[in-house]
Parts: structure tokens; sequence; C-alpha cells
């Protein structure tokens, strides 16, 4: 956290002691192991006796977060972090399990995974879109991740069976690592034009397993806020925990024409590395990296929590002109 | 601040119980339901849902954000979970009033919940994992340590009286009476009682300390427009603010806390208060122990330093004196589901504000009030600063809100034989972390007998526990060094009783110890060699270190401290 | 040089199925019923029964019986287990929309497939049942 919020403070040559007004982190203590995990970043974030708090979420609605400071007024500088150490958590399948109803679904004892399975099954069904669809979005993200001097995972993985038709390389691995963000009110730069944020039932029994809704309401929410359409996208940084997400996270962004170099070209999480609750803000980064290139005018970022929440965040970002 | 006016409009809370049959979800609806209700609106109302809760160990489901979010009313609406452990239940309405400032709503539902009798043996088990998992959590360290530290050297600083202290318990556990929500009122309780009850970790005995409770607490809040559409009297938010300290709580002087003050001067600064002991007519600070009611009426620059005990002591801070302070009972006497505790007193305010407290009502018409918060590792401060304009309502209602809050008590027996539950022996989650370079090396050096220090010649802080940067400079540090492993005792507690509430005999010594050569330097260790009754703050100590086969580069290599040899003790 | 430590949690937990799911098991235990509760304001049943509506947050009452036949909505076949490992033999999983239900229940599925979304499925229910979703053992071709 150090490391990334150092460098973020010098590009924006920021001295967080004096000139950021509040910060945001995202973090959930048992991923860490920890109760509570907003204790333990203070320090490294240059915040101690600052305002800080934690959103116990993806970055992304931690950014979502730093907008809403900024638009109330309340500050005019926001730094927002999210991170993951995957590596320290040494039994991911069993936490995933325990975010799941105590009384209604875990006594079945089986992996998260099956949702994903479940669903990949159902969007299948009701999309027409086929398994070797989603097996191409694997391929290509992992393409795309070739040229990513972040990636770790730019390899082809088997295709071991998961929970039918879920196959292995089409699941996102963990990486560790951390991104900080530092939003103003008044300097030059990536202008968040639109944010939005939405989840659906978190029960199993209730949720709409046809669509992703959550994405659906979330993305509306930022386009009405940035005043575009879906058709003025020309660059989507998208879920991509499950290959098959990313196709119905298009679908319900209305994104399915944007043109397949045009998503995912960091190569996702399938490609970079699952960056947990960082993978908001890891979408966000790749959108802002190309924005500044000038490889895009207007980027959208989107995250989903991952299994088995069914929340959904989204940002609409502009280059500067 | 350039964000439109935002105000309380609704509140509605469960009954705090020791053990509740619903579930969390059932628990958030029964206080959102409520909530909507006082308000007068419906769900389809609402634009945005703001949550806090906190570890998600009490309820036992990670993510319990999003679990919550049904019985939060959050389906289809944008949610977020904040949380800044006990600081929560007033962080979350600060949450609500700049989702509301910001535009991206014109009402929220500001939603506080806990169910903390899931976790088994002990609730207290959550929070084993608070402290550091390299060099604190070794030592076998439970939530009770911190606060009876932090209690013994704010009594030593300023000379307390323990007398004092209990009166707040009773104070607080006498206005709970009045609560209809209250777990633990008690109309005929003394100081006497307090001062006779079991010592836990001393100076803390267990009628000082509020109780396990599940129970949920919420809100309504809304723009200026809709306010004012909505209700005759909103109740404003004038003022926010929230600040957090270091996590090298050890280096830190406990007598005080500083983001306590920081936080209140945000939200004054914000509210326009420039005399807060005048400006302020009720206020609810957090009272999770009864010293820390005096410890935040300090912070909160309502008391000069070290004068709340002996006002309160005096009657100033009764219902009926001069600042009426936590005359909902507070969690002392309501009870204390972590986050829905702090929101609870949010909602009084709300309904002292408007005269709807009933037997509760604070006399006079009390136009502005003031809530705060507390938690992470005795780290966060959060206040609000609450207003009317004009005092309650010549109409109030004398009915004592929450009108006939609900939640199933389930006693202990029908909790531990009920059908349908389902149980889990341990949690089968785990963990390999990372000590990191400076820790790393700290520990290594202490295979060699050696305490080390990092320095920062910006600061010119010799630092224990050693830091790759100084948190104070954000600037990595520029040297090693190596400390005495002697040094002086900056706090104490002597704790007759373990995490899961099971006896210690002979009761531990846990200390913070100052070594020689540092500044403000100080780690969590215990005491030995000595007995209970010859510790004293300011003691000379020195480390005795396990034989050097046995070190195995652990906080554990050093045995304990005991009293310096030639100590004139 | 890396220096780790290793731990875990170590606490317990005793979950209250809560007044909605105690309805829901405790019909399916003395009475081999799934009993689910109806929202008339937002027309939705809710399988289990609960005690509010999460769409408008109206108080219900549990006491509308599904089933026992229904819509098999979704279903996979796991391979793997709680830590990736391989299971001895696979497991069929599905979502099932009993009858007069709006919402689906997630169970094993009974037998050797294949299984076909939308295909007619009936519960099946253990002999001896204690007020717990394993009273279900799964879900079968009706």
């Amino acid at each position: 956290m150090f490391e990334a919020a150092r460098r973020a403070y010098a590009e924006a040559e920021i001295d967080p002691r004096t000139q950021i007004d509040s910060f945001v982190c995202a973090s959930e203590d048992l991923q860490e192991g920890t109760s509570i995990f907003d204790e333990y970043v203070p320090d490294q974030l240059g915040a101690v006796q600052r305002p800080v708090h934690t959103v116990a979420s993806d970055g992304l609605f931690a950014l979502a977060t730093g907008v809403m400071l900024i638009r109330s007024g309340i500050a005019d500088t926001v730094a927002v972090e999210a991170h993951s150490k995957a590596s320290e958590m040494r039994t991911p399948g069993r936490l995933d399990a325990f975010a799941t109803d105590p009384v209604l679904d875990r006594p079945l004892g089986t992996s998260a995974l099956a949702l994903a399975g479940l669903e990949m099954q159902r969007y299948l069904h009701v999309s027409g879109h086929t398994v070797a669809d989603c097996a191409e979005v694997a391929r290509r993200n992992r393409e795309h991740a070739l040229a990513n001097p972040r990636a770790s995972y730019a390899e082809a993985v088997d295709p071991a069976p998961l929970f039918d038709p879920l196959t292995r390389e089409q699941a996102a691995r963990s990486a560790d690592g951390c991104v900080v963000v530092v939003l103003a009110a008044d300097r030059e730069g990536v202008a968040v034009e639109g944010v939005g944020w939405s989840q659906d039932a978190p029960s199993i029994q209730s949720r709409n397993w046809d669509r992703a809704v959550a994405t659906e309401r979330a993305g509306a929410m930022a386009y009405a806020q940035a005043g575009v359409a879906a058709g003025d996208v020309d660059l989507a940084e998208v879920d991509d925990t499950f290959a098959y997400k990313q196709l119905q996270h298009l679908d319900a962004l209305g994104l399915a024409e944007l043109s397949t170099d045009r998503v995912d070209p960091s190569g996702g999480a399938l490609g970079e590395g699952y960056l947990h609750e960082g993978n908001g803000l890891a979408r966000v980064l790749a959108c802002v990296e190309r924005l500044r290139r000038g490889e895009a005018e207007i980027a959208l970022a989107q995250s989903w929590r991952g299994l088995p929440s069914t929340s959904a965040a989204v940002a609409i970002l502009r280059g500067a002109a | 601040m350039s964000g439109r006016r935002v105000a309380v409009i609704g509140a509605g809370m469960t009954r705090f119980v020791r053990r509740a049959q619903e579930t969390g979800k059932e628990l958030s609806f029964l206080a959102a339901s409520k909530a909507l209700e006082s308000a007068g609106i419906t769900l389809a109302d609402v634009d945005a849902v703001c949550l806090t809760s906190a570890p998600d160990a009490f309820d036992g489901v990670h993510r319990k954000g999003d679990y919550l979010s049904d019985g939060a009313g959050a389906w289809g609406k944008p949610f977020i979970r904040t949380y800044v452990g006990g600081g929560s239940g007033v962080f979350t309405p600060i949450q609500g009033w700049y989702t509301v400032a910001s535009g991206i709503a014109d009402v929220v539902l500001v939603v506080a919940e806990e169910k903390m009798s899931s976790c088994q043996p002990h609730p207290q088990g959550a929070f084993l994992t608070i402290f550091d998992n390299m060099i604190e959590r070794p030592l076998g360290p439970n939530l009770l340590w911190i606060f009876a530290l932090e209690m013994n050297r704010y009594m030593q600083a300023y000379g307390l009286d323990k007398r004092d202290i209990a009166s707040v318990a009773v104070k607080n556990k006498r206005n709970a009476a009045d609560h209809p929500s209250a777990l633990l009122g008690e109309a005929e309780i003394t100081v006497e009682d307090v001062l006779a009850s079991e010592t836990l970790a001393w100076p803390v005995q267990r009628l000082d300390v509020s109780p396990i409770s599940d129970g949920a607490a919420a809100i309504v809040m809304a723009s200026e427009d809709v306010a004012s559409r909505l209700t005759d009297r909103p109740v404003w938010v004038q003022g926010v603010g929230w600040n957090l300290d270091t996590t090298y709580w050890t280096n830190r002087d406990l007598a005080y806390p500083q983001y306590v003050e920081n936080a209140a001067r945000m939200a004054y600064d914000m509210a326009g208060v420039t005399e807060p002991r005048k400006q302020i007519h009720v206020a609810e600070p957090y009272d999770p122990f009864d010293y820390k009611e005096l410890h935040h009426l300090e912070g909160l620059l309502l008391f000069d330093r070290g004068t709340a005990p002996e006002a309160a002591a005096a009657g100033v801070t009764a219902r009926d004196g001069d600042l009426p302070v936590c005359p909902s009972g507070g969690l002392l006497g309501v009870g204390n589901p972590i986050a829905a505790a702090g929101l609870m007193k949010v909602a009084e305010l709300f309904w002292q504000l408007r005269g709807e407290a009933g037997a509760r009502q604070v006399p006079g018409t009390p136009e502005r009030g003031l809530a705060q918060a507390w938690g992470d590792l005795m780290q966060v401060g959060t206040v609000v600063v609450m207003g009317t304009e004009g005092g309650p309502s010549p109409t109030a209602s004398a009915a004592t809100p929450p009108v006939a809050p609900r939640a199933t008590a389930l006693r202990e027996e029908a909790f531990r034989t009920a059908e349908g539950a389902v149980t889990i022996d341990e949690l089968d989650l785990a963990y390999e972390w990372d000590a990191g370079e400076a820790i790393g090396a700290f520990l290594e050096a202490l295979r060699d007998g050696r305490i080390v220090a990092t320095v920062c010649t910006a600061c010119g802080r010799t630092l224990v526990p050693p830091r790759v940067f100084c948190e104070r400079c954000f600037r990595p540090t520029d040297s090693w060094t190596q400390v005495p492993d002697a040094g002086r005792v900056e706090t104490f507690s002597i704790c007759h009783v373990r995490w899961d509430m099971v006896p210690l005999d002979p009761p531990e010594i846990p200390a913070v110890i100052r070594l020689d050569g540092t500044s403000e330097g100080g780690f969590l260790h215990k005491l030995g060699g000595v007995e209970p009754d010859a510790v004293s703050i300011g003691m000379e100590v020195e480390a005795v270190w396990r034989p050097v086969g046995e070190r195995t580069g652990s906080i554990l290599d050093i045995a304990y401290f005991r009293p310096r040899r030639g100590d004139a003790r | 040089m890396s220096r780790t430590v290793t731990g875990g949690i170590p606490i317990g937990f005793r979950y209250t199925p809560g007044v909605g799911n105690g309805a829901f098991l405790d019909a399916l235990r003395d009475r081999g019923v799934l009993l689910g509760s109806r929202c008339e304001a937002c027309g939705v049943t809710y399988l289990p029964a609960r005690i509010f509506c999460e769409r408008c947050l109206a108080e219900l009452t549990p006491g509308v019986e599904c089933g026992p036949e229904g819509e098999l909505v979704s279903w996979t076949v796991g391979h793997v287990d709680l830590d990736e490992r391989p299971l001895p033999s696979p497991e069929a999983l599905g979502l099932v929309r009993p009858d007069r239900s709006d919402t689906v229940l997630m169970h094993h599925l009974l037998g050797d497939g294949p299984w076909t979304i939308g295909q007619r499925v009936e519960v099946v229910l253990a002999d001896e049942r204690r007020g717990s979703i394993l009273d279900i053992e799964g879900f079968r071709p009706a």
C-alpha cells in the first residue's frame, strides 16, 4: 500500500499529510484475516489523524464514495485505495462459501463455484452464447495480457472441469497488488463523468438468474450522470472473473457490439490476475492509462464483487481534451 | 460547503436483546420499516441505502453487507456498507449525509445492525484478530486489555477516582430504564453496586462494561426540499467529522483521544460551533465502558481534560443537569450491538430535539445535539452535530419512541437447543500472513536477544515497533538502531479472565512498555516476576529473555518484563 | 528473507434460522411441505418463507404451500470440492422453482441425468427430518 500510495502521490505532486482531505479504502475483514481491517490502513497511506474510512466493498465503490465526498463539498482531494493480498488467504474456496447463507445454502457443503456453473448454464440458455464463445473470451483476454507488464496469467491453462459448463481456464486466478487513485476537484486529468452502483437480491433463491441486473442498473445510473449512451463508449474494462461474466456484463451495459479489441485490452482479471477488492480499481487503472495515451475518449470501468455477490459498480471516464 | 442541506426525518430501532431469534436480515428489516413509518414514507421513496455493521466475525457471514442488504431495503438500489469498527454507528449517518449532499440521492435509508450472539463461544472472540498478527496475537491479548490499559492510563494521568467514573454507569443504566428498547435499564442501581462487581481486567469491573447484544437501528435522511415537505421539524445535520489515528496504538498517549478532538473540530467548524460547551445542549458520546463517556467528553472539548469525572459525579451530565449526556441510557444501559448502538444515539438526538423522547426527554428546549462514536484499535472518532431551528415542536407527541420496538429474545437454553439452528464448531479459514520487512527484521533480532528500532531523521523519532516508513512524515525511515531491552511501564492491567471469560488464576499483567531510547515508543507485552499490587505506572522494568535455544524469532522470545533490579521498590 | 505466520480465527458460530426460515423448517420437518410467503403488493411468493418482502419491506406471513413439483431453472455438475480438489464422484446441483413459488431453491439433483433446463422435477424428502435444509434430499425427474 505504501508503494502504490507513494507513486500515486508523486505523480499527482501532492503531499498526503497536508493536501489530501479524505481517504477511502475498500477491504473485507475476512479476506485479510483481521477484525477490523480499517485499523491497519492510515500509516502507509499518509493518513494518520486524517479523515479516513473503509467501505466493505470493491474499490470501484470506494471511488464512487470519493466522488460523493467531493461533490458534497467536504473534500477537494480524496485518495482511494484497494488491494489484494490473496496469497495470504490459504482457503479461498472456504472463504467464498462463508459468504453464503448459513442456514439455507452452506449446509449443502458445495463450493461457491457451483453458483458460477449454474449461472453460466442459465446465461448460455437465455442468451444463445456458446461455451466456445466463452473460451474465446478467455483466449483473447490472455492474448491482450501479453502486452501488459502487470499481467501474471498470460499463459494458457488446462480446461479442467470445475462446475459444468465452467472450466478452469475460464476462471481468473488470484494475484496480489494494490491500486491507489487520487481524485481532485480542481485539477486537469481524466474526468470521472459518472458513477453508478447497485446489487440484486443477495439471496440465491430470489436473485435474477438470467441477467446481470445489478450491472444494468449501475450502468444506467452512470450513463445518466455522465450524459452519455452506450454507443459513446469506445473502451470498456469490464469484469471477467469468469469468462462468461464478461459477455453477460457487456450485454447488461449495452456494449455487446463493441469491437473485441476495445474490451478488456488489459487482459482483465483472466490475464492480469484477479485482485479481489482491488479488481474495480485495476479496471479503472487500465482505462486511465489508455485514456491518457489518447487511445480512447470515453472509457467505462465496471466491477462485480465475485461469488456469491451480485453487487456491481460502474464508472464512466473521459480523457482530458 | 457546496453540497445541499440534509436532515434526519425519521428513526426506528429494534429492542436490543442478548440473543435474538431473528436473523440479521430480519433485525435490519424491523428497524428499517420502523424508520420508514416514522418518516411517513415507503421504500419506493428511498433512492439509496447506507448500511453499517461491525466485524463480520459476529454475524458469521463474510461480506455481511451483501447478506444484510435485503433486510435493509436495498433491493435494486445503490447500496454501500461503510465500516470503521466501533465508530460505525455514527459514521453511517455521515455516509447518509454525503450521499444526499452530493446529489446522488434525495432520500436515503441508513441502517445499522449487529448480531453478536452468533459468535461462539463468546462474541469477544471476534476481537481476537484486531491485534497485530505478528507481534501482539502471540501474547494472547483480549479486548478487555485495551480498555483496561486505556482506563488505567487515563485515571493515572489525571488522578481520577473510580467512584466518579462509576457514577456514569449508574446514570446511564438508570436513564435506560425509560428506554423501551433497553436490555439493561436498572432504575435502582448504585455506585456501590458497580464498585462491588467482579474485577475482570483491573481497573475494569463487570458493571463498567456494556453488554453484548443483538439489534438494529435505522434513520431516514433527506435533502432540504424533501425534508421540508415531509415534516415540520426536520433535524438538520449541521456538522460531520471523522478522524483515524495511527495503527501503532502503543506509541500513542492513551490518556487523551486526540483523534476524537480532531473529528469534533471538523464537525464544529462545519456547524459554526465555536463554544461547544454552550452551544451543544445534549450529547450522546460513545459509552461502551463508563470511563469512555468521560474520556470522550473531554476529547469533544465539552469538558477540560481530567475534569469530566468530577462533573459527572456532581450531576452536571444528568438528564436535568447543565449538559445532559446519554439521556438515552447509552450503550451501558440500552445495550451494545456495536454499530446499531452508535446509530441509536443519533436516533435519540432526533427524538430529543423534536421533544419526542417522552420519559427520557431532557428539559428546556434543546436546539443542538452531538453524537459521537469510537472504535478500531482505540483509533477512530466519528462525530455528528444535529440541530433544529427553534427547538422541539410545541405539538410534539409525548409518546416515547421507539414505539413498541421488536426483537424476540431467546433465553440461553433455547438458543443452545433450538432445532433449525446451524452450528459451526470452528471457522475453517486459514491464513499465512507475511511479516513484512520491518517486523521480519524485528523478530530476527529478538531471536538474537536484541530489540531493534528504525529512525526517522525528519521528525527525529526512534520507532518501536520498527517500520520501513515514518507514518508522521510519510517518508521511508533512514536507519536501524538497537535500543535497550529495558524501559518503563506506560500503563498496565491485571487481567483475571481469558477472552472467552474463563477465569485466569494467577491473573496476567499485560502492559505497554516504553523502552529507553525510543520516542513514544512502546510495545505490548506482559509483566512477570512481580506481584500485581506492586506494579505501578512509571515503574522501571527490564526484559527477561528465553534461553537462546528456545527462541524462535517471536515476540515471545522475551518471556516477560520484570522490575529492574535495583529499582527502589 | 521472508517470514510468515500461519493462523486462523479460532471461533465458532451458532446461527438461529430466524423467524421466516424457522417457519419453513418447522413445516418441512413436521408436515413435509415447502412453505413460502406471498407479498400481494409485489406479486411475489418467496420460498423459503420470509417475514418481509425484500422489494417493498412489507411484513409478510408464511402460509403458501409450494411444490412438490417444479421446474428446473438451471443445473450444473460439480467436479471439485471447497478446496478445489477433485470430488470422488461428480455431484449434480440445480436451481428448482417449485410450483406456486416465484423464487428458486438450490439443491442436489438426484439421478444420472442428463438434465435439461425447463424439465419437470419433484422434491425428495428425507425419511427422518430435523428442521434443516437437508431434510430435502434433492430433486429428481418428475
